[in-house]
């Protein structure tokens, strides 16, 4: 059974149409790489799957549940879908710690000691344990991403969405993060991810899709997406992003 | 309250010691004889009435802010014009018009058959709490959208709803960035309210101008009262700086 399914959304503003007709699914388990153009719609496309940014018609189901029914509960939904950002988008505020344990206890409900320990737990996985009391403007882009990555783990998701998570990363810091990532692809988290690394796309995607104005062109299994890819835009993509 | 006394009392006599060497007729005597006056009379009324109306304000003002940020148009237009109005008057328009009207605003609104009696005090704090509120609402709103909207994003994709999203994550970051303002607003509202004179008011200015009048000593008092001003003034935003540099966020 699909984890998410993307049925015939689109979105517009006014004339500009973001988003035409995409449908496409993510199973259990699978990690999805979708990549395209700036501008293409992908990271509008993850946005729309945790309800982040509406959408005018078609449908998205997560887990079953439909986010174009009203009676969903948006916040619940989203609780349980974690989201990684290009910015990284920590709250600079608070401290590593707290960034980690604040959504455990005001939406879990999980008291202080339980969140710390799991907020304890994660920032161990991402290599990250000495750095719980400081704050996020004390940490590299790299560190922050990985905090950011342990905040949406805090939350046991059963799916995550990264929306370029390496972009805004300098060059020396982007295989920390991908590290993380492909970590977690290994043990079998349901991914949808939105980058530009390919090289991460050949070690854990199951399936590319690539993106070009507001349309899937291609959705193939990533042999078959590096193999032979059929349309004509994805190859002049891949042609100059692999260039060098 | 004796030290409080003695401590105003030699650094009163400091300041007129220092007044003296720079003027040389300068009647010290005058401010010997009334500087208890203008502290326990005048100033206390300014810093009540500074107090009261920041306060107040500053509710009334997030409230307003708000409004103006909810995306309800009614709501929006309401804020939107209520600050417009307030922000294009001056204050001693608003104060004299409050004075007269408050009575007959208040005798409409409980349906009394005769204006009610409202008093210079509360005709003065209502003024200026409606008055600065147009102003506090404009600061917290440049404070909230100082905000990422990232942060936001942030904040709802972790399963937060508005008011969680508000309270932890976008009001404590904006109320960082906008305290400086907001405490240089009420260091300018600290010297408007000498504005309360046209209402026969006791504040700090009123009061050193009575015995300036009734001594006919105006160079004195008024020189007296301006060194008063300026140092209180100039503590808090030395204050206002030492805070910012404290509550500032790491970036």
């Amino acid at each position: 059974m699909p984890m998410i399914e993307i049925k015939n959304v689109s979105k517009a503003y006014g004339a500009f149409k973001v988003l035409t007709n995409c449908t496409t699914s993510v199973d259990k388990g699978d990690v999805v790489v979708v990549c395209g153009p700036s501008g293409s719609g992908k990271s509008t496309l993850i946005k729309t799957v945790n309800g982040l940014e509406p959408f005018q018609s078609g449908d998205i189901v997560v887990d079953g549940i439909s986010l174009s029914d009203s009676k969903t509960n948006m916040s619940k939904l989203r609780s349980r879908v974690g989201m990684v950002f290009q910015n990284f988008e920590l709250f600079p505020h608070l401290s590593i710690m707290d960034n980690l344990c604040l959504s455990q206890q005001k939406v879990l409900g999980r008291d202080r000691a339980a969140s710390e320990v799991k907020g304890k737990a994660l920032l161990e996985r991402v290599g990250l344990s000495a750095q719980a009391a400081k704050f996020p403007g004390q940490l590299s882009g790299g560190q922050q991403q990985r905090v950011a990555i342990a905040r949406a783990l805090a939350m046991d998701p059963i799916c995550m969405l990264f929306d370029e998570p390496t972009s805004a990363l300098d060059p020396e810091m982007v295989n920390e993060v991908l590290d993380v990532m492909v970590a977690l692809a290994k043990e079998g988290m349901t991914m949808m991810v939105v980058t530009h690394e390919m090289g991460f796309a050949r070690k854990v995607a199951d399936r590319v899709i690539f993106m070009d104005r507001g349309e899937i062109v291609e959705d193939a299994k990533k042999d078959d997406f590096f193999g032979k890819t059929r349309s004509e835009r994805a190859q002049l993509f891949l042609s100059k992003i692999l260039q060098n | 309250m004796d030290i409080i006394i003695s401590f105003l009392g030699f650094f009163v006599s400091l300041i007129v010691s220092i007044l003296q060497f720079l003027i040389p007729n300068f009647d010290g005597d005058v401010v010997n004889r009334s500087w208890q006056y203008l502290f326990f009379e005048g100033m206390r009324f300014t810093l009540l009435l500074t107090l009261m109306a920041t306060v107040l304000g500053i509710a009334l003002g997030t409230v307003i802010a708000l409004m103006r940020l909810s995306g309800i148009a009614p709501l929006v237009w309401f804020a939107t014009g209520y600050t417009t109005l307030f922000r294009s008057l001056p204050l001693v328009l608003v104060i004299f018009w409050f004075y007269f009207l408050l009575p007959y605003i208040g005798a409409w609104a409980w349906g009394m058959d005769r204006p009610m009696t409202v008093g210079a005090f509360n005709s003065a704090l209502v003024t200026f709490t409606l008055f600065e509120a147009a102003y506090f609402a404009e600061i917290m709103r440049a404070g909230i959208q100082s905000i990422p909207k990232g942060q936001a994003a942030a904040g709802y994709a972790l399963g937060l709803n508005y008011r969680q999203v508000m309270t932890t994550i976008v009001l404590p970051q904006a109320f960082r960035n906008m305290l400086p303002v907001l405490l240089t607003q009420t260091i300018v509202l600290f010297q408007d309210t000498s504005l309360v004179y046209v209402l026969a008011l006791t504040d700090f200015l009123g009061a050193a101008s009575k015995v300036a009048q009734r001594d006919g000593r105006l160079v004195e008092m008024y020189l007296f009262a301006a060194v008063i001003y300026f140092i209180v003034s100039f503590s808090l935003s030395l204050l206002v700086k030492r805070l910012q540099d404290r509550v500032a966020i790491i970036r």
